[in-house]
């Protein structure tokens, strides 16, 4: 269309040039990227139909000599779309090439090589966006939140730096790792994500089903994601000079109540319940504690700590990132350095990191290539010791530190006698002691020895400020790669590689600063890992008139070696002489180290087959050795076939015009998982040391099998099969792209903690036992709206669908899990794989009289506390006429049932937005934050409406404070809707033009505005801050255990403004 | 061209042969089938069980002290789960999923596993068809003295264990034998045994240890040679805890000749010497003295081996006054109790701490009564220096004074214990003590005031129903007396609704005596139902 206009425009210069004299005459230009202005080298420029004229230089310049009959110049370039211009009078052209978007050339990674994307018959993603690094987050896995279908990242922790979780379709283990693997450049990096800089990026490819994921083998069973990063191309040297700066500011918090506005709450129902005969006036009346607090925020101090504000402040993001590249013919580079320093909405929470890479390939002969790489980083890291639930928690009339007044009061207990006012103040300090002062309802009280909490909670602020959790991360990935052309289409390809990751820490206390009378302590932390690769293969490519054959074979062998060593030095004498040396004592509890050494072997190939790229056939087979087994049970094959069909390319649709593409995939394959602890398959003692002897006696070395797992030495991979079935379309010239994918894939022998009777001195057995499912779909949608000359609108937009069944689980119908609340999880076969169970709420009871009338009725149960009025009333589910453990139902289940992302490109001119929406529907999750008594005290939305006596119900839905009446934790009533919506990022940048740029002697400037989190909109059943966040410790480490929540940190919402030069 | 060639192929030769980097074993820890070879080996595993105990003793006093008539939790206010769990259990309405009731189980179960493998080392197996213990032939380099004691010693762990199931669960299951590989899944097929076949066990592995155990005299055990032995189970400790079996399993006159045989040979006394006898008995610099048949061993120094009773029990937010790190106020002192101490009794003073101030008064919501017998300096959080003692030689004077019944004699054990209380001037007679009745109160109190916080006070409730028939009040009585005494300074003080008395009385019965079987346990086992403990 814009090629017709284009031409319909020049018309007139056309016969204009027909009338010229003809002869021959010079014509020069330059050809440059239409996106980045860059020049582009290498292009053919094409005389008149077919007659190659020449290709354009590094600077992208071009000179040609035409002769009179040649009226038109093309010019073409892989992966950019041919353009055709007429020649005219002009002699002198700027030419800007659009990019193409999947068009046959596209090459994407696919493990241990590349492929042509129409090649491809298994289901790869590729992301690839120049901006990636514009995204105003710190970690290459933030940014690709929503981006690709079939991935999903949730970033449970808001955090500085914070690791996200990442599962590719789904969850294929239990009790085995299950998140995705990364590789760096051939290399594997457990941490990959977390280091890279993301201006380095240049791809990011993910292996979504089995077959394209087998040729990882043992580890590909969560689907791999394949970096590829920035490499120089022969040309004068570019630069390139990124600055960005902005902040960060939590998007919400929650609706605090004052001490004041509680009291004043408690009275006004006090007030209500006199005028309820129902209550026994004996009791009504508001507890001395609260009294005494509101004397001390009302009286003594004439304002409220809104403890929400101590912890958070407004963090500085800072993103810079300096580039170069280039090179000869014969050698090529690219180098850069970057920083970025991301400092949290916490106090006392940041990350900051240096990344360094340098890319050389060298062409030591016509057959001989050596390529080098080395990517240093350093990563600093600090965390606070205290988290966002425990600020909060705090009630607002405890002042961070003593005023005048609060320390004389809290000198009236002879035990504070030492306080004085500027003095972190904490609870206890206001315990047994008299009060006297005005009631909200006017009366004078007086009470003697009272404590207005009794939590032996501490003053976050103080902690936070005398504790030091810092952390030095030094990370080295480096390769050397030698590739060699044994004889036409025949290469070798040798790579030696290796990953350090050094983490060295220190946490440092200062003195009282837990508990009083605590000693100063600092934890070393000395963490090493070293990931060494060596990896060999034979690569072989054919192409005979229309069959195009290309082999694979090759061998790996990886060694890992784990340190974890921690020292806990006490008593330092200074808290400024933070060296272990200094310390009085060493704390053996808190002193651990452990070593691991582990190996893995292996063997692969492949075979792809394309006649007329029409049919395609690809199978590969891997075969893994791993130190994780016992003997006899190492190895473990992972074959997988792909079948591909275009059918654009058969007669029958030659003739469907708008038709340019579509293809149909079909695949199988197997993959593993090893990722189980080191040594499961063998009963280990541990140490257990006890004195004997006269007075204290003297301690003597110990061993006992402390493990509460019991090992299986016959235990071996788990694998998973999976059937994938995928649909490539492109239409109406290529302008709308879809990619859609069905899968259906099941995980057997898991590898999984299988519990036992306790009573047999151990709660788990390692198995291979049972099996899981997941079924999914994946939609990806690719769009060119609009594409004038000076009007650009993309859209690219991606869904899916999984979910995860058990199939299998041995001999048990079902596992029952708790968490740290006795919340119930099950995982029961047929079932999706984590469940909530748990008691269905109707209301609460709303007096005495319901309640009699109930139990007369004959309603009867054992369960504590489940007759309370004011209390949640349970439902009895099955109808016997008794609540017991049988009336638990399924409340819901973490998974969301689809997830999505939509982002939209639109340009004008040299402006261009783009914005990115991306939203998870459908998950529940259990909110642990009501449990806690001060979410009712502080928190709005836990006491509004809530149930005060018979004649004051309330809204009939909200309990009286949580403590009395039924767990809550163990019913509906916590289980909240976990999805929502949200403008991830936006993106406005401009271009400045060209000609402008040329005057301050660049290649290209840019200038961009950056937003994330703009909006955000949770469930209206959701009650705290983040519905993202998500526990992952203690219990909830298991993937059988998910879905809890609790003190969920806010969502940040980020705001960048930055620069780009090209020079 | 062909080197390169030569090259590959080389490589590949040297990767396949490079066997050894996937056949690795553990570099931290010993795998267990190469252990256990010999005497020393055995000791070190030995070692460990001895040092599971440990893991018991963490919840133990909230399944005993907390549901007895001396000791309350601490924080009535309190709503944080761990804190209601223990209001639960002191209210008796403890769920049957209740955390520490499991994880008291499992963790007695984890250490009667390690003991098992020891025996099962040993080749020393529990016959079931004549509830004996038997010799086998063991596959390691040992002497038999050696066997005897360890296997003596081990023997003994076990029937503590069980002993202590028994006494809280009723009827468990009886493990002998350690599992292993997939045997492990078998155990779905194991039912709960009767009281009366764990009692043969316990009473098989006692009878046991009391053959096979060092029979030192403790002046023997504690010169400079044998010093080391202190601590470790001999034959007059396995003795006495057979006596307190038989007591408890109504087993009278099986108890005395243990008692009296203790009594007269093993050279262990009562610490009646010094200014403050009693206080000397728990002193840090006087551990293992002659009074402790059997204690689990805490050693302070940040070495891991420290007790955390101190800043358990210390009153909460009571900040450094009475311990380093605070306390966390649980197992609080029941004020009833307090009035039971006579005036001239020194036990009170050691045994009762008070807080904020020993004049705070009784009517005070502040008020706390703490178990200062525990309470020793502490430089680290969790890391006291006191032993946990679980028998000593008063206990051993008492349980012949049950065992005996109402007589003079009898009477004059009590007086033994009252005396280094301070109260010889005022002994029992059977003038004071007329009757069986008045026997029976007498010793259950005295019983009360001298292991007060030892984790004693509710096996010997349980027990008096048997030993003690004439008391004046069984069990459920007392339990429910107790929350009655108790209601308007403690209970009363829950938030609101709270329970009324008479609810919290009405929780007390007969069955509630019993803790639930944990509900893991009944859940887990899809093959065989596994009766609960009735009332739950």
């Amino acid at each position: 269309m814009k090629q017709l206009r284009f031409l319909l425009l020049m018309l007139p210069l056309l016969l204009l040039a027909g009338l010229a004299s003809a002869q021959k005459k010079e014509i020069t230009g330059k050809v440059i990227d239409q996106a980045t202005g860059l020049p582009l080298s290498g292009v053919s420029v094409i005389l008149g139909k077919d007659k190659v004229g020449t290709t354009t230089k590094e600077d992208g310049t071009f000179a040609i000599s035409v002769g009179p009959n040649i009226k038109n110049l093309t010019f073409s370039s892989v992966s950019y779309t041919t353009q055709t211009v007429p020649i005219g009078t002009k002699t002198s052209f700027i030419i800007s090439l659009a990019a193409s978007a999947a068009t046959e050339a596209e090459v994407v990674v696919i493990g241990y090589g590349t492929q042509k994307r129409s090649n491809v018959s298994g289901a790869v993603s590729k992301y690839k966006n120049e901006r990636i690094d514009e995204t105003p987050v710190s970690r290459l896995d933030q940014a690709l939140q929503g981006k690709i279908a079939g991935v999903n990242v949730q970033n449970i922790s808001a955090e500085a730096g914070a690791e996200p979780k990442i599962s590719i379709r789904g969850t294929n283990s239990i009790n085995a790792g299950a998140s995705p693997l990364v590789v760096v450049d051939g290399q594997i990096t457990p941490d990959g994500l977390a280091f890279l800089n993301p201006a380095d990026v240049e791809s990011v490819e993910v292996l979504k089903d089995a077959a394209s994921a087998a040729i990882y083998g043992s580890r590909g069973s969560s689907g791999v994601i394949l970096v590829t990063t920035k490499k120089g191309v022969a040309d004068k040297p570019k630069y390139n000079f990124k600055n960005a700066i902005g902040y960060k500011n939590p998007y919400k918090l929650y609706d605090m109540m004052t001490t004041k506005e509680y009291v004043n709450l408690l009275f006004d129902e006090m007030a209500d319940k006199m005028t309820d005969s129902t209550v026994n006036q004996a009791t009504n009346t508001v507890s001395s504690g609260d009294r005494a607090a509101y004397i001390i925020e009302n009286q003594l101090r004439g304002e409220a700590t809104n403890w929400q504000k101590q912890s958070i402040r407004e963090g500085l993001f800072q993103n810079i990132s300096l580039g170069v590249s280039g090179g000869s013919k014969n050698a090529r580079y690219f180098i850069s350095a970057g920083y970025q320093g991301d400092e949290g909405m916490m106090n006392k929470s940041e990350y900051q990191k240096i990344n360094f890479r340098i890319k050389t390939d060298f062409d030591i002969s016509k057959r001989v290539k050596l390529t080098i790489n080395m990517n240093p980083s350093f990563a600093n890291r600090v965390t606070p010791s205290q988290n966002f639930t425990n600020f909060w928690r705090m009630p607002g009339f405890l002042p961070v530190t003593h005023t005048e007044a609060t320390a004389a009061l809290s000198r009236t207990n002879p035990l504070n006698a030492s306080i004085k006012a500027g003095d972190y103040s904490h609870l206890r300090h206001f315990s047994n002691i008299n009060y006297t002062g005005l009631m909200p309802d006017g009366s004078m009280w007086t009470g003697a020895n009272i404590s207005p909490s009794g939590s032996a909670q501490q003053n976050p602020r103080s902690e936070v400020n005398r504790t030091d959790f810092k952390s030095d991360e030094y990370r080295l990935q480096s390769a050397v790669e030698l590739n060699v052309n044994i004889m036409n289409g025949l290469n070798f390809k040798t790579l030696a590689s290796g990953y350090v990751n050094y983490t060295r820490g220190l946490s440092f206390a200062e003195r009282n600063a837990n508990r009083d009378g605590d000693l100063n302590y600092g934890i070393f932390t000395n963490n090493s890992n070293i990931y060494l690769l060596s990896e060999n293969t034979l690569n072989y490519t054919k192409t005979i008139r229309d069959h195009d054959i290309t082999a694979l074979f090759g061998v790996t062998t990886e060694k890992t070696n784990i340190v974890r060593e921690q020292t806990t030095g006490l008593d330092f004498p200074s808290e400024d002489i933070r060296t272990l040396s200094s310390a009085a004592q060493i704390d053996k509890t808190r002193s651990i180290g452990t070593k691991n050494i582990l190996g893995l072997n292996s063997f692969l190939g492949r075979l792809t087959y394309a006649y007329k790229s029409r049919y395609l056939f690809s199978s590969s087979l891997r075969r893994d050795g791993s130190s994780y087994f016992g003997p006899g049970n190492k190895w473990g094959s992972f074959p997988s076939v792909s079948l591909g069909w275009v059918a654009s390319k058969e007669k029958f649709l030659s003739n469907v015009k708008f038709l340019n593409n579509l293809k149909f995939r079909g695949s199988y394959g197997a993959t593993g998982n090893n990722r189980i602890t080191e040594n499961a398959w063998v009963d280990l003692l541990y140490g257990s040391n006890y004195p004997y002897g006269g007075s204290s006696g003297i301690s003597n070395p110990g061993l006992i099998t402390s493990s509460s797992i019991l090992s299986n030495p016959n235990i071996t991979w788990e694998r998973t099969f999976q059937k994938n079935l995928g649909v490539d379309i492109s239409m109406f010239n290529n302008k709308i792209g879809l990619t859609v994918d069905v899968y259906n894939s099941k995980t057997e022998k898991l590898l999984l903690q299988q519990t036992i009777m306790a009573f047999t001195g151990l709660q788990q057995y390692w198995n291979n036992l049972g099996s899981l499912r997941n079924k999914g779909i994946e939609i990806e949608l690719n769009t060119k709206n609009i594409q004038r000359k000076n009007f650009k609108w993309t859209t690219s937009a991606n869904l899916s669908h999984n979910r995860t069944t058990i199939i299998e689980l041995g001999s048990e119908a079902y596992l029952l899990n708790q968490g740290e609340r006795a919340e119930v999880y099950r995982n029961q076969v047929g079932r999706p794989l984590v469940e909530y169970l748990g008691f269905k709420t109707d209301g609460v009871w709303m007096s005495q009289t319901n309640i009699d009338a109930a139990r007369a009725a004959g309603l009867t149960s054992t369960l504590p506390q489940v007759f309370t009025p004011g209390g949640l009333k349970l439902v009895d589910v099955n109808g016997d006429n008794k609540i017991d453990n049988n009336d638990r139902v399924v409340l819901g289940n973490p998974n969301p049932d689809f997830i999505w992302g939509l982002t939209n490109n639109v340009g004008y001119k040299g402006f261009e937005l783009s914005f990115f929406v991306q939203a998870s529907h459908g998950g529940k999750l259990v909110n642990g934050d009501p449990n806690y008594n001060e979410s009712g005290r502080s928190i709005r939305t836990y006491n509004q409406n809530r149930w005060v006596s018979a004649g004051f119900p309330g809204d009939g839905k909200t309990p009286i404070t949580r403590g009395t009446g039924f767990n809550w934790m163990l019913t509906d009533y916590v289980v909240e809707d976990a999805s929502y919506l949200s403008v991830r990022e936006v993106n406005l940048s401009y271009a400045v033009s060209s000609n402008l740029v040329k005057k301050i002697r660049l290649n290209g400037a840019r200038v961009y505005l950056s937003a994330q989190n703009l909006y955000f909109r949770s469930a209206s059943n959701y009650r705290s801050l983040n519905p993202e966040g998500r526990s992952k410790s203690g219990p909830y480490s298991s993937v059988l255990i998910d879905g809890y929540q609790r003190g969920s940190f806010p969502i940040p919402r980020t705001f960048l403004i930055g620069i780009d030069l090209n020079f | 061209m062909k080197n390169l060639i030569t090259l590959f192929f080389v490589s590949m030769f040297f990767m396949t042969s490079c066997k050894k980097n996937i056949d690795r074993l553990p570099l931290n820890n010993v795998a267990i089938e190469n252990y256990y070879k010999n005497a020393a080996e055995v000791q070190i595993g030995l070692n460990g069980c001895y040092a599971g105990l440990r893991t018991t003793l963490l919840e133990e006093w909230q399944m005993t002290e907390l549901r007895s008539d001396i000791s309350l939790m601490g924080g009535p206010s309190s709503n944080s789960v761990p804190n209601r769990e223990k209001s639960d259990l002191d209210l008796f309405i403890p769920g049957t999923s209740l955390a520490s009731i499991y994880t008291y189980w499992s963790a007695s179960y984890a250490n009667i596993r390690n003991i098992n493998t020891l025996l099962n080392t040993l080749a020393i197996d529990y016959d079931p068809t004549t509830s004996l213990l038997k010799k086998g032939t063991t596959e390691i380099v040992i002497t038999s003295d050696d066997l005897k004691d360890l296997s003596a010693q081990a023997a003994f762990l076990r029937a503590y264990h069980y002993f202590n199931l028994v006494r809280l669960y009723g009827g468990v299951f009886l493990i002998h034998e350690p599992f292993s590989g997939s045997g492990a899944l078998e155990a779905v097929n194991i039912n709960r045994s009767s009281v009366d076949d764990v009692y043969k066990l316990i009473v098989a592995d006692l009878q046991y240890a009391a053959e096979n155990g060092v029979a030192l005299n403790y002046s023997v055990l504690s010169n400079t040679t044998n010093n080391a032995k202190l601590g470790k189970v001999n034959s007059w400790t396995a003795k006495s805890l057979l006596a307190k079996v038989y007591l408890t399993m109504g087993r009278k006159t099986d108890a005395i000749p243990l008692l009296n045989d203790v009594i007269s040979n093993s050279g262990y006394g009562l610490v009646t010497a010094g200014a403050t006898p009693y206080a000397d008995v728990f002193s840090i610099s006087n551990e293992m003295n002659k009074e402790i048949l059997f204690a689990v061993r805490y050693k302070a120094g940040g070495i891991g081996l420290g007790s955390p009773w101190p800043n358990t029990f210390a009153p909460e937010l009571s900040g450094t006054s009475i311990v380093n790190g605070d306390g966390d106020g649980f197992n609080s002192g029941a004020y009833e109790f307090e009035n039971q101490y006579s005036a001239a009794d020194t036990r009170k003073a050691f045994t009762l701490g008070i807080w904020p101030t020993a004049t705070t008064a009784i009517t005070s919501s502040a008020r706390r009564l703490y178990p200062k017998k525990h309470i020793t300096p502490v430089t680290l959080l969790d890391d006291a220096e006191n032993d946990w003692i679980v028998l000593r030689y008063a206990d051993v004077l008492l349980m012949l004074a049950e065992a005996q019944g109402y007589s003079l004699a009898s009477l004059n054990l009590i007086n033994q214990t009252r005396a280094r209380a301070g109260l010889g001037a005022t002994p029992l007679t059977i003038i004071n003590v007329p009757n069986d009745q008045r026997f029976a109160d007498s010793l259950s109190r005295e019983r009360k005031l001298e292991f007060a916080f030892e984790n004693v006070r509710w096996f010997d409730l349980l027990r008096y129903n048997t030993t003690l028939p004439a008391q004046s009040e069984n069990a459920v009585t007392r339990i429910r007396n107790h929350f009655a005494f108790m209601y308007t300074n403690h209970y009363g003080k829950y938030p609101n609704p709270r329970p009324t008395l008479l609810e919290i009385q009405a929780y007390v019965t007969t069955d509630k005596l019993l803790l639930p079987i944990p509900q893991r346990e009944i859940d887990n086992n899809t093959h065989l139902v596994i009766a609960q403990n009735p009332g739950y």
